[in-house]
């Protein structure tokens, strides 16, 4: 339920080692310990949890500086749940505002299908003033108008799954989820997309918005509760760990949505693992690619998921996979925190590219569309791109 | 401090201070957050050696105190500001300025963190021994300012075996370079390896010249399960006086395996009490030799089990798990206080009768992991619940440990540094003479007494849990 009072306990474990300085993204750009996960607790106790302290504006500021990247967690030798416990903090601070502050993408991303949503969103883009800026362009037509309904393989029908399609692919990549029906196909997969598919919830409940977070979920929950498949795949890091880390905790433990909740995320992985934990039915065809592996920060909820794109285009003929100094990096796109702090998260990506831009592949791959397009823009002598859509192009689909 | 902030940010600008309440907690503690500690009135993020000296020479005008700060991940609370003043965070100074593969010596600006030096030297094949479990994030300042140490001690010694020089900002704004580059020096008062392990008490730390080795080329874990905590000590005794060097030997009691054993695959067995971990460096030959060697010692000594970690993945996770002991110890009980007894080699045995001993005798709860191999252990002691009694209970057991470790002609801390954690016993070990010593050379340096206060020496008060 990300409450705040429920971490009471938890918030003492911090033993302030200081280990979360080696990867916390916002720390590394500055350098100051103002911006550690250490102290964005120490704040979050003092102010909204005890009251000891007021929740001033450079608190505040200091919480938002957090991308929820996750890395701190993992490298958290107790692996604190430092995301939750910021987003609890960001849900009371909203609920103690009187939820004033709203969230600016929520209309478009609980509307999606609906007509003119794309259109409120540029709108919204451009009310905020970062329309001409780095802002991902929209596909001329988004997934969810071209692919719905079920898609069968030529042969026999070896799996059934369901395609979770996340905002990033529906507006933005709308070939990541191409190259995901017919790769899956070829294997003999059939891919069912519900109609009626909304954002996973992540973006609402980083900004504290639960309500907002929760209506998302129901809506999907119930989507894909009933169907008969093996399997659920998503194309995107950040709405696999929605489903499968953070769903359940928006709603009470004794919610009677719980039971379907627990139903889907038992089932759901990123699409490469799911075909590497399978199998490739039909081997790749050659692929002349040197390839380097972006691995998105939400990567904690299947420890396979990020040697899965490894292990998977390691079976295409000649693609060779050249390892970056640092593939965990976080780039700073974070879902629209580059939106809204362009600066900080600028920094980040300057980290990021240093050793990008030092090696010699072809194509840089990722699972999660917001880096993909935030290292994109300013990669632009060598492809960016997700890992499926290097096994489509092995496979000549 | 009317006016700090402003004078601060005239000799600095102001994205190199910071001076809000929201920023200062994170400084006011390291990872001995349970001391007595308060917020520093500003920090300063300095980026060059003359910033730094700017600051000093401000600070010693105005009489103000000067707390050095590297990662803040150090176990004695030697960087905390316990008289506010300026923390001075060197972090941003983090700069490899040369390695000269030539002259196998390195150059690094105090803010450069240890794990990052050392993946820059493994890519040349070189090798910089020294290893506090805390690598990911301390920075090598903090490393010289503590005389900071870790598992290789027993094989490669600690850091301030590695100095030759250093770059150091004195209290009043001068810079010295004392030694340099070379790998012996005589001439004069060897000043580098007095500001080595100083604890930022005569001066800023601002570069460092560091001696280097080739990488070894092969090496070994093996993972050892005792009987008892005594067999394991014996182990340990036998293979030194064998004449075996491992890189590593480690020594841990059952409670810390259980909290480790997720990270390994399959896990350790826990009907042991005593655990060691173990490490061999050097030529293929030679870590062979070695291995088999410390094998036969462990079963001719009836060992329960002796696992030999093949696989180089599996065997980095033993080795991960024993940097994170101490933090995740932290998270079962609402606080463990680490000590740093370290005695001679042949002592270990008796060490481990004596905290086992004292333990029962005072009804206190003391885990033990540490160096075994150099005879550095540390004890902890782990409170579910802080209550005065047990508060109590704890000193007591404190002070006759580290009675016990000085019987043995052991020292108070092999690596972990003074502080404030462990200046109640400093004149049980050094005695009134030595002390008026120091405090003379003290004076010497820093005539003001601006730099990092209240260490050291007890002030009056200072508790050791």
């Amino acid at each position: 339920m990300f409450r705040l009072e429920d971490y009471e306990n938890i918030i003492e474990k911090c033993s302030h080692c200081s280990y979360c300085q080696a990867t916390c993204p916002s720390y590394l750009a500055e350098r100051s310990e103002s911006y550690l996960a250490k102290n964005r607790l120490l704040l979050i106790k003092e102010t909204l949890m005890h009251e000891r302290m007021p929740y001033s504006k450079r608190a505040q500021e200091i919480l938002d500086l957090c991308l929820l990247c996750t890395n701190c967690s993992q490298t958290c030798s107790s692996k604190l749940p430092v995301v939750d416990i910021i987003i609890a903090a960001r849900i009371k601070a909203r609920q103690d505002s009187g939820g004033l502050k709203q969230f600016v993408m929520g209309k478009m991303l609980t509307q999606r299908g609906l007509t003119g949503a794309l259109g409120k969103a540029g709108a919204i883009v451009q009310k905020m003033g970062i329309a001409n800026k780095e802002m991902p362009r929209l596909a001329s037509k988004s997934f969810d108008k071209m692919y719905s309904g079920t898609y069968s393989p030529a042969g026999e029908v070896k799996k059934r799954v369901a395609y979770f399609v996340g905002c990033g692919t529906n507006y933005i990549f709308p070939d990541t989820g191409e190259a995901v029906v017919k790769v899956l196909n070829h294997n003999g997969i059939e891919v069912i997309i519900p109609a009626g598919q909304v954002c996973c919830g992540i973006p609402p409940l980083g900004e504290g918005d639960l309500e907002g977070a929760r209506t998302m979920v129901k809506n999907n929950i119930k989507l894909f509760a009933g169907l008969d498949v093996d399997a659920i795949v998503t194309d995107c890091t950040s709405c696999g760990m929605m489903f499968k880390e953070k769903a359940a905790k928006c709603f009470a433990d004794d919610d009677p949505l719980q039971e379907q909740i627990a139903a889907v995320t038992a089932k759901m992985w990123e699409v490469t693992d799911y075909l590497q934990n399978q199998g490739l039915e039909v081997k790749p065809g050659q692929l002349n690619i040197k390839w380097s592996y972006h691995v998105p920060c939400h990567r904690g909820w299947s420890p396979t998921v990020k040697d899965a794109p490894r292990q998977l285009l390691a079976q295409i003929p000649n693609a060779e996979l050249r390892e970056l100094d640092n593939p965990e990096l976080c780039c700073g796109g974070a879902g629209t925190y580059f939106m809204e702090h362009r600066e900080e998260a600028g920094k980040i990506r300057d980290k990021r590219l240093e050793d990008i831009n030092n090696t010699e592949a072809d194509a840089v791959l990722t699972q999660c569309p917001v880096c993909r397009f935030y290292i994109g823009f300013q990669v632009k002598d060598r492809e960016v791109t997700h890992p499926i859509k290097i096994l489509a192009r092995a496979y000549g689909l | 401090m009317q006016g700090l902030v402003k004078d601060l940010t005239g000799l600095l600008g102001s994205a190199l201070v910071l001076s809000q309440t929201e920023e200062m907690l994170a400084y006011a503690n390291d990872a001995t957050h349970y001391f007595k500690s308060r917020i520093p009135d500003a920090v300063v993020l300095p980026q060059t050696t003359e910033d730094v000296s700017k600051v000093m020479k401000y600070a010693f005008t105005r009489e103000i105190p000067v707390t050095p700060r590297g990662a803040g991940s150090g176990l004695a609370g030697g960087c905390t500001p316990v008289h506010g003043g300026i923390v001075m965070d060197l972090k941003r100074m983090d700069h490899i300025l040369e390695i000269a593969k030539n002259n196998m010596t390195a150059k690094v600006e105090a803010g450069v963190v240890l794990k990052k030096f050392q993946d820059q030297l493994e890519k040349q094949k070189l090798f910089y021994p020294p290893d506090p479990q805390s690598a990911s994030v301390c920075t090598i300042g903090g490393n010289v300012a503590t005389r900071a140490g870790g598992p290789r001690g027993v094989k490669y010694g600690t850091t301030g075996n590695y100095v030759t020089g250093l770059e150091v900002v004195l209290p009043d704004g001068s810079i010295i370079n004392p030694g340099g580059k070379f790998v012996k020096q005589s001439v004069g008062y060897d000043i580098t390896h007095l500001m080595t392990g100083s604890e930022g008490t005569l001066g800023v730390i601002t570069g460092v010249n560091l001696r280097l080795l080739p990488l070894p080329e092969a090496n070994r874990t093996i993972v050892v399960v005792c009987e008892s905590l005594e067999q394991a000590a014996e182990i340990v005794a036998e293979i030194i006086a064998r004449g075996a060097i491992p890189g590593m030997i480690e020594f841990m009691i059952k409670l810390a395996i259980t909290v480790m054993n997720n990270f390994f695959s399959p896990p350790l067995p826990t009907d042991g009490e005593g655990y060691l971990f173990m490490y061999f460096d050097g030529t293929e030959s030679q870590v062979e030799y070695e291995a088999k060697l410390v094998t036969e010692i462990c079963h001719d000594m009836k060992a329960k089990e002796v696992r030999l970690i093949e696989d180089k993945k599996a065997a980095q996770t033993y080795w991960t798990a024993r940097a994170n002991v101490y933090p995740l110890i932290q998270t079962i009980f609402q606080r463990a206080t680490t000590e740093d007894i370290t005695v001679p080699r042949n002592k270990l045995p008796d060490l481990v009768r004596a905290v086992q001993a004292i333990a029962a005798e005072e009804g206190v709860m003391i885990g033990l992991a540490g160096h075994a191999g150099d005879g550095n252990m540390h004890p902890s002691v782990l409170f579910s619940q802080v209550t005065p009694e047990l508060l109590a209970k704890a000193e007591i057991a404190i002070d006759r440990l580290t009675r016990a470790g000085l019987d043995m002609g052991g020292t108070i801390s092999g690596e972990h540094g003074i502080g404030i954690h462990k200046a109640r016993y400093l004149s049980w070990e050094l005695g009134d003479i030595q002390i008026e010593l120091m405090k003379r050379i003290k004076q010497a340096f820093d005539p003001k007494g601006i730099m990092n206060p209240g260490k050291l020496w007890l002030e009056g008060g200072g508790g050791n849990v």
